[in-house]
């Protein structure tokens, strides 16, 4: 028994760990443009698995986590050109206004939940996306806002460490939460509502900070994510890219931890490789995520082994 | 005055134009509790057929019409079996096929039809000369009669024959429902084969106004959204309100307030209506 | 855990993979939208492209190589235009891009090239900053909004004696530029103006043309690029507002797309637009054949405009990098900068005088055309007009 226990927390902390060595070494090998590659595939890993904290475990279909990370990368970025602040500084803020705005959001429409919550959160992301498009005299609309970057030398392989820590960070934060008390609260919602508001856990509270917590951490990605590029546009709060993220989640597989990881980094290196096919590579991505959506829900890690997954990841 | 009235016939005829392009989602939601996101592509294709049969393949276009109209109900049909049948009481679910599936219809769209937007051609040209104040496109008017025609079609079809009796019976109450004899599975395999053949109906007849592009799909499904959100989810009766009020609000408000924030009235007010009245701006709150 | 380091392992050995091999052509990178409302430029693009290549390769090509163009799409949206020259720059590693349609895009593609120090000529992106801004590796082989405007737009207005002109214009870098710029040149010509803005992808634009109604101009200058224009035309023959007042289409292309006449039917006649290329006229003696070639290879007329534009440019490129005699970059900017090459519109030679648009600028001259009976005349300037400006009264 004891030895069991002893193993599994080797497992725990060295296979992690192992990882973590591993994804510091890509600068060594990699060439600048698959540099690139991992860069954005660590954008979507931060994106699908903190949507997938709300969507995967309280079971909250939200549409509003592409403008969440479009609030976060305009209000840095706008604070950046408009007062000089410092993307470092700037990034923080996005994420602080994403986070009031994400409060707000999960206030009105928590409460609703289900298809209504859904519609509200894509009500929301228009108007937000109206808004960007129009008034161009502070966002530069389409025409797309010109960022300074975080460093003063242009290096991917610095933005790739800073990507991985934040990814690390942000993992850390969800593996914790989905695994605290408060997690458990989480499943339960999902699970049993009933039994959840009758075991006295305010599922609403939990709920709204869930949601709360969720868009913070799209703020943020998006702020990181504005300031690589030095290029924030209407496409960043898109509905095109929330597809990506809900597909990537879907695909790996939602309500799991590692899920959203996985199709975050397999997908983006897959259309890489299907970009040849031009556009279509995102018809190929809706096929895959259409067939996975129907026939394996529980997506990719569902299928790799759900004794392997229960082994570390509950 | 007369921009007045101007602005006020475009927001009345736009408005039925939203009734008809939202009813397949109402019908769909009311009956079986799914939002179709696929609703906007469904209309999209139905453009793209009836431009590509009468134009390509000389079908008169008045024939090309219906048979757009029958391949979408097809299509639709496919859609509820293969894909919605299993989502049936987990609204979430079916959001995110239907979701996914929007995605790979745009995209299969603009691989089918290619980027360009078209048109089937008018069935009249010109304007008329309304009273003497100002001049309206014919193409338009001609949609709008069309369309109330079949608005006034399906609200007999729902109230007034066995068919509609089944599909209030089953979004009633689904085990009732079988046990009176009712098979359910077959209703809303019907059902949402109609919801698609009225996505395809709007498509049509909207087209030659409005070309169809494989982008603009997903307007045209938030659209319906506001529409159904604002008359009540499910509410047919709501839905033509809940069109006309969007159009007339949309026209006005691009005339007096901001031309650049036109479809920025709808959205506002589709979440000032989930968040104050869930059950619609002229629903019943039982519902 | 074996699982998950196969898949490790996989994915390690497909990122390997990908790295370049040694060339034994020479590939040029071409920018463009060939998806988004301006798709059809792109398709413009592609025909030039193949034109210019078919000419290099039967000459022995560039270096004593074949020549190769990698075309990324834009999808007229700056993000997409960013990565795509970040593509051409890091993964393709050409020697040097050209193309590009939408300012916006343009905006964004400089801002790369200038950080991965690679030469880009950009063909059909009009705002007068992506010259202006003076970058070393940015050069411009075609239209800049305040040329546009000052030589041909405004004169246009003012000689033919239009008397209130409404200017329409959407939200992007070209629309903002253009407009402001003919806002001032009719400023000072005394012209009264009013101007509206709408959005790219609008449908519906009754609204907006019922107040220009309301104004009474008897010109619309139209700066929407993309099919809105289309919309737009035909809907203001329906409320009655042309052919009384007549609409110039300040980009062009959207005029002669298949798809024009198919979308506006009757509106579209008298409506006049800016292009570049007319069947009479013919500059220099690529320009015939340019048409001949093309003719020979798709069996009709070229119609859009930017199908020369971006022939015109590959060809400058491939000259560059014929007289640098190397694919680095230092040397091909300094073989562009002593550019003196004969294209189908004319001579390029790039202006070398810093702190204006003119720098590394080259501008060919341009045309204002007028449907009559579905034909193609040219009405401005005098000195190539093929007929008369037709008003209706």
């Amino acid at each position: 028994m004891g030895n069991k226990q002893q193993a599994g927390t080797a497992k725990k902390v060295g296979i992690p760990a192992l990882f973590i060595i591993l994804a510091i070494l890509p600068p060594f090998f990699l060439s600048q443009y698959w540099l690139h590659v991992m860069i954005i595939s660590l954008f979507y890993v931060m994106m699908a698995s903190s949507w997938n904290l709300i969507a995967g475990f309280t079971g909250q279909v939200s549409f509003a986590h592409a403008a969440f990370s479009g609030i976060g990368a305009y209000a840095s970025g706008m604070v950046a050109v408009n007062l000089g602040v410092p993307p470092w500084l700037g990034i923080l803020i996005g994420t602080g206004v994403a986070a009031l705005l994400g409060l707000g959001l999960g206030y009105l429409c928590i409460r609703m939940g289900g298809i209504y919550l859904s519609l509200t959160t894509l009500g929301f992301s228009e108007i937000l996306r109206i808004i960007i498009t129009n008034e161009d005299k502070w966002t530069r609309g389409t025409m797309g806002l010109q960022v300074p970057g975080f460093f003063s030398e242009y290096s991917k392989a610095n933005y790739y460490y800073l990507f991985l820590v934040v990814t690390i960070f942000l993992l850390i934060v969800i593996y914790w939460i989905v695994h605290s008390e408060m997690g458990l609260t989480f499943r339960a919602v999902l699970n049993d509502e009933l039994a959840a508001s009758s075991s006295g856990i305010n599922t609403i509270r939990v709920r709204i900070l869930a949601f709360t917590i969720s868009s913070a951490m799209a703020g943020l990605a998006g702020g990181l994510y504005g300031h690589y590029l030095m290029l924030i546009t209407p496409d960043i709060p898109s509905l095109g890219q929330m597809f990506l993220v809900l597909a990537m989640a879907v695909i790996g597989g939602m309500g799991s931890f590692i899920g959203p990881i996985v199709g975050s980094f397999v997908l983006e290196t897959l259309s890489e490789y299907i970009r040849i096919y031009g556009e279509y590579h995102v018809l190929l991505f809706g096929l895959v995520a259409l067939a996975m959506a129907r026939f394996a829900p529980e997506g990719l890690m569902g299928i790799v082994g759900k004794k392997w997954r229960k082994e570390w990841v509950h | 005055m007369n921009e007045f009235l101007m602005y006020l016939t475009n927001g009345i005829v736009i408005g039925v134009i939203n009734a008809i392009s939202a009813i397949g989602v109402s019908l769909i939601v009311g009956i079986m509790r799914v939002v179709n996101f696929a609703h906007g592509e469904l209309y999209i294709f139905a453009g793209y057929f009836s431009y590509h049969l009468s134009a390509s393949l000389g079908v008169p276009p008045l024939l090309a019409m219906p048979l757009s109209i029958f391949f979408i109900f097809l299509i639709g049909i496919g859609m509820e079996r293969t894909l919605i049948r299993p989502t049936y009481g987990d609204e979430m679910y079916s959001l995110i096929i239907t979701f996914v599936l929007s995605i790979v219809l745009q995209n299969a769209a603009l691989l089918i039809f290619g980027p360009y937007p078209n048109k089937p051609p008018n069935l009249v040209s010109g304007a008329t000369n309304i009273f003497g104040l100002y001049h309206y496109g014919n193409q338009r008017l001609l949609s709008f009669f069309i369309s109330i025609g079949i608005l006034l079609f399906i609200f007999y079809l729902i109230k007034r024959t066995w068919f509609g009796k089944s599909i209030r019976a089953v979004s009633q109450d689904r085990e009732m429902s079988s046990l009176v004899g009712v098979d359910h599975l077959r209703v809303n395999m019907l059902s949402f084969g109609l919801g698609a053949a009225l996505a395809g109906a709007a498509g049509v007849i909207v087209a030659p106004i409005f070309p169809v592009t494989p982008t603009g799909s997903s307007a045209i499904s938030l659209n319906a959204f506001v529409v159904v959100v604002l008359g009540g989810m499910g509410s047919l009766k709501g839905c033509v309100i809940g069109g006309l009020a969007l159009g007339i609000i949309e026209n006005l408000g691009a005339a007096y307030l901001s031309t650049m924030y036109r479809n920025i009235f709808g959205f506002v007010i589709l979440i000032l209506v989930l968040v104050f009245r869930p059950w619609g701006l002229f629903g019943q709150k039982a519902q | 855990m074996k699982r998950l380091m196969v898949l490790v392992t996989v994915m390690t050995v497909l990122a390997m993979g990908s790295w370049a091999w040694a060339a034994d052509t020479i590939k040029i990178g071409v920018v463009g939208p060939r998806t988004g409302p301006a798709a059809a430029t792109g398709k413009a693009f592609e025909e030039g492209i193949a034109i210019a290549l078919d000419h290099l390769n039967a000459k022995g090509g560039v270096l004593g190589k074949q020549v190769e163009v990698v075309f990324e799409d834009t999808g007229g949206v700056p993000e997409k235009a960013a990565s795509a020259l970040e593509k051409l720059a890091t993964r393709d590693k050409v020697p040097i891009v050209v193309g590009e349609s939408h300012s916006s895009s343009a905006l964004a593609e400089i801002e790369v090239a200038n950080r991965y120090k690679i030469p880009l000529i950009i063909c059909e992106a009009w705002h007068d900053d992506i010259t202006k801004k003076n970058y070393k590796w940015v050069f411009r082989a075609g239209p800049v909004n305040s040329g546009v405007v000052d030589f041909y737009i405004a004169p246009f207005v003012k000689d033919n004696r239009f008397k209130k002109v409404a200017i329409v214009r959407e939200n992007s870098d070209w629309g903002v530029g253009i407009a402001e710029k003919t806002e001032t040149d009719l400023k000072n010509f005394g012209i009264p103006f009013i101007t509206l803005k709408v959005e790219r992808e609008s449908k519906d634009f009754y609204t907006e043309l019922t107040k220009i109604k309301g104004e009474n101009p008897d010109i619309i200058l139209a700066y929407i690029y993309g099919t809105g224009l289309h919309f737009f035309v035909a809907q203001a023959h329906e409320v009655g507002l042309s052919p009384k007042c007549l609409i110039l289409d300040g980009a062009g292309p959207p005029s002669l797309w298949d798809t024009f006449w198919k979308n506006v039917g009757k509106a579209g006649e008298l409506e006049l637009f800016m292009s570049s290329m007319h069947e009479k006229v013919h500059l220099t003696p690529t320009s015939r054949k340019f048409w001949d070639d093309y003719k020979k290879k798709y069996g009709k007329d070229p119609t859009d405009y930017k199908t020369r534009s971006i022939y015109n440019v590959v060809l400058i490129a491939a000259d560059a990098i014929n007289r640098a005699k190397s694919t680095d970059n230092e040397p091909i900017v300094a073989a562009l900068e002593k550019t003196n090459l004969e294209v189908t519109t004319g001579i390029v030679k790039f202006g070398l005088k810093q702190g204006t648009y003119e720098y590394h600028q080259w501008m060919p001259p341009m045309l204002v055309v007028q449907w009559q009976g579905q034909k193609q005349v040219v009405v401005y300037p005098k000195e190539a007009a093929t007929g008369a400006l037709k008003k209706v009264k």
